[in-house]
């Protein structure tokens, strides 16, 4: 492994002095393109792919006429983009924008820190839709208080339980709001039969090998524990999992766990078996409200009579609500490395290019597409898409590069999907947020990933019963002994600086 | 005095020959040598030139300053490496795999071999060789999903029966205990067959006349193929043991990799897996590649010492 993957370095440090060696007349060329307004601007992407495949030139054309320049995407597949994304920074391999999500990541974080990109604060005030980027936001995204690029807007919080409407009202069950009352869902789903064909061959909870992105993280604030990290007033930084809320969290999975409520196989499961295990009519409680219309689809032909709800509200029965919220409503940085963007002229030329991204104009060609062709508005206005598969090949592979997914509200003439959408915004209000998401720590950026390991594996642990509430303590101190404790010191030193 | 200046010229004369020697060879040979050539380019290419950058293990490599730029920090990744709890956790995963894999599946193809060779009926032979080859082509991402398929605890074809007959169903993929158990059973099951290929070939050289001389003095077939067939193949079996050896710690980062998951670790992690979730997914360039030249250094003293053992034992070795 380690020698394919030294070779590959040279291979590529190599090739990297030959291309920038012949990259002169092309620089030459840019720099002709920035001076004359009405030559399109060729910019290069590096982007994350987040469909099966890329897409088609059709809204690729119309974006380009429509901000006046000339793309080439270099797509990187979300599933390998820790290992691309570092390698690219590692080998300088760049392009004129750089699409970096995985902010955490202590190689990107590093190169962020190393300068090898604009700060482009001082710019985003003279563009309309930039400079309406919200004070919060910029400050969430920023590192030390610079900021690396111009942050991708998403809505505050996600998540959500999605759960089959139509076995809540077969076995009579209201639509829960507390957590004992999901728990009495589960357990429901499991034992009563909900499918009705006599057998017992249904789970509760279908959950996956993910404890971030899946229920345990969703669960957890709704007992209400911190995201990350809890501040107390004095200013100390506690991890989320020395708090009495996170015991909490895994006593109640481990209670699903142990009763079959929850799937069994749980940490070995990938996204696409959890929802084709929910489409199959195998599980009745789903975490992410955002994968609602995609669960539709797949269960087509398969479940009939499939009713879903989504739900954002469900408290730990003091009647108040919290959610986690994904990087404070950062979806990651549009960069653009110094290496590339050689000039501030280049540089304004390309957020101008972003700042157009966001109209209403681009922002439909990304969204929904052509009027008439991928999309329309019914009588009532609602947003709907005619040709579910013209507009996955053309236009779905584009919407998760919008710079901003808040900047228009669209009406779903799907009910459910709507809902949804809704339900999102609606999170805004109760979102808990990471205090360290601007802070920095140099541990943390080294070995942070690392020893999160640690408990991400007690966690697993403890949910199946394979360690002891000790062992799980332990593990707690490990952690803090091999660096947690230090991260939690930077985090605090970091923090008083942002407070005075 | 006479004696040095006569030897002297004629050492010269010496040293032509030989070049000329290798010249004359070389052209003899031009064909052959000409063979060699891509092969040494790509050693050169791929495995000599990479080894420069093993200097970035005793930096802090950060990629945009270049090996040149990176600020040199000794050994302070070897003294993380040795002092982290982790290492000694990979050191005895990985080490214990290579036992298992030393121990268990190395002697199972000579067996098999064997076996097949004491075959008679031509077509049954052939036909047993296909099908026991044919899993060597699978990728290892098939071999897991399939023993995913059959052994989780939802619904899987093995779990079903144990609890068709009554037992607790086994959670196979996430219990520590039978991690190792999978992992060299599905090694068996990929590569027994293709491992023996290259014994059945060592055994058809084997000297018919030795049989019969065996035969005369009475042997019966355990002893034929003890005395005859197994001494005839030993010394492709230590070349190609000590050729594993030297693999010693590469024991498929894929395949781990893929097995691995939050409840196993503790015995699933290896070195392989290890490096490149420091390395690659979390970019910590210098420390993966201290890890990973430590790797290559345990490597390559074992082979050393196993061919300076075998060559001590009346054996080749392999080079």
């Amino acid at each position: 492994m380690k020698k394919r993957w030294v070779s590959m370095l040279a291979c590529v440090t190599v090739l990297s002095t030959l291309l920038s060696a012949c990259g002169g007349d092309k620089e030459a060329e840019k720099n002709a393109a920035v001076a004359d307004e009405n030559t399109p601007l060729e910019i290069t992407w590096l982007n994350i792919l987040h469909t099966a495949s890329p897409p088609t030139e059709t809204i690729k054309k119309l974006l380009e006429e429509y901000t006046n320049t000339k793309l080439t995407f270099n797509w990187v597949p979300d599933a390998s983009k820790e290992e691309r994304i570092t390698t690219a920074l590692a080998s300088g391999e760049l392009a004129d924008i750089v699409t970096l999500t995985m902010m955490t990541n202590s190689s990107v974080r590093s190169s962020l820190k190393s300068g090898l990109f604009w700060d482009v604060s001082p710019y985003l005030d003279d563009y309309d839709n930039l400079s309406k980027i919200a004070p919060e936001i910029r400050e969430a995204a920023s590192i030390e208080g610079v900021l690396y690029g111009v942050p991708f807007q998403k809505n505050l919080a996600r998540s959500g339980l999605i759960m089959r409407k139509d076995w809540l009202d077969k076995l009579g069950l209201p639509v829960p709001t507390t957590l004992d009352e999901v728990y009495e869902v589960a357990r429901a789903f499991t034992e009563d039969d909900p499918d009705g064909n006599g057998v017992k061959d249904t789970t509760g909870f279908g959950d996956r090998s993910d404890l971030r992105y899946s229920s345990f993280k969703t669960l957890s604030s709704y007992f209400g524990t911190p995201n990350g990290w809890k501040v107390d007033e004095s200013g100390k930084f506690i991890p989320e999992f020395d708090t009495p809320e996170y015991m909490e969290t895994l006593n109640f999975s481990k209670k699903l766990y142990e009763n079959g409520y929850l799937a069994q196989d749980f940490a070995v499961t990938a996204k696409t078996d959890q929802q084709q295990q929910f489409a199959q009519g195998k599980t009745g409680i789903y975490t992410g409200m955002v994968d609602i219309s995609s669960l539709r689809t797949l269960s087509q032909d398969l479940q009939e009579g499939l009713e879903l709800v989504p739900i954002n509200k469900i408290s730990n029965g003091d009647g108040k609500y919290h959610i986690w919220s994904e990087g404070s409503g950062v979806g990651g940085l549009m960069a653009f490395p110094k290496s590339e963007v050689k000039t501030e002229a280049e540089l304004k030329r390309l957020l101008q290019f972003v700042n157009d991204l966001i109209d209403e104009e681009a922002f439909m060609l990304m969204t929904g597409g052509i009027e008439g062709t991928h999309y329309e508005y019914d009588e009532n206005g609602a947003y709907k898409i005619l040709d579910k598969e013209l507009w996955q090949a053309d236009v779905q592979p584009f919407s998760s590069s919008r710079p901003s997914e808040i900047a228009y509200t669209l009406k779903d003439a799907n009910p459910e999907k709507q809902l949804a959408n809704e339900l999102i915004r609606e999170n805004d209000q109760y979102a808990v947020f990471d205090p360290t998401v601007p802070l920095d720590s140099a541990t943390n950026n080294e070995q942070g990933t690392e020893l999160a390991k640690i408990i991400t594996d007690a966690t697993f642990k403890y949910i199946m019963g394979q360690a002891t509430e000790d062992d799980f303590k332990k593990a707690v101190q490990t952690w803090k002994d091999s660096g947690g404790s230090k991260i939690a010191e930077e985090y605090e030193a970091a923090y008083k600086l942002t407070q005075k | 005095m006479k004696v040095p200046s006569i030897t002297a010229p004629s050492n010269l004369n010496l040293d032509k020959k030989k070049g000329s020697a290798f010249l004359t060879a070389a052209k003899k040979y031009k064909l052959l040598y000409l063979m060699i050539f891509p092969g040494l380019v790509y050693f050169i290419i791929f495995k000599y030139l990479p080894m420069g950058g093993l200097v970035i293990a005793f930096q802090d490599y950060q990629p945009f300053l270049g090996i040149t730029g990176s600020e040199w920090v000794g050994f302070k990744h070897f003294i993380r490496l040795f002092t982290e709890p982790t290492f000694m956790m990979l050191l005895r995963n990985t080490l214990i795999l290579f036992a298992l894999n030393i121990v268990i599946f190395f002697p199972l193809p000579i067996i098999v071999a064997l076996m097949l060779n004491e075959l008679k009926n031509r077509h049954l032979k052939s036909w047993i060789q296909t099908i026991i080859y044919i899993p060597h082509f699978m990728s290892w991402v098939i071999i897991v999903s399939i023993t995913y398929v059959f052994m989780t605890l939802d619904g899987g074809l093995i779990n079903e029966v144990i609890a068709s007959m009554g037992f607790k169903k086994i959670s196979f993929l996430t219990s520590p205990e039978w991690l190792r158990t999978i992992y060299i059973g599905q090694i068996i099951w990929k590569e027994i067959g293709w491992s023996t290929i290259i014994y059945l070939a060592a055994i058809t050289v084997v000297d018919p006349q030795l049989y019969e001389a065996a035969e005369m003095d009475g042997a019966a077939r355990l002893r034929k193929t003890w005395h005859v067939t197994l001494p005839a193949i030993r010394p492709v079996i230590i070349t190609l043991l000590i050729l594993k050896i030297g693999s010693t710690l590469d024991l498929g980062f894929e395949h781990m990799y893929l097995l691995l998951n939050s409840l196993n670790r503790e015995v699933a992690e290896i070195f392989d897996t290890y490096i490149y979730t420091a390395g690659l997914k979390n970019g910590q360039l210098s420390f993966s590649t201290t890890v990973g030249m430590f790797k290559g250094v345990v490597g390559l003293i074992l082979v050393m010492a196993s061919n300076k053992l075998a060559k001590k034992m009346g054996e080749d070795g392999v080079y």
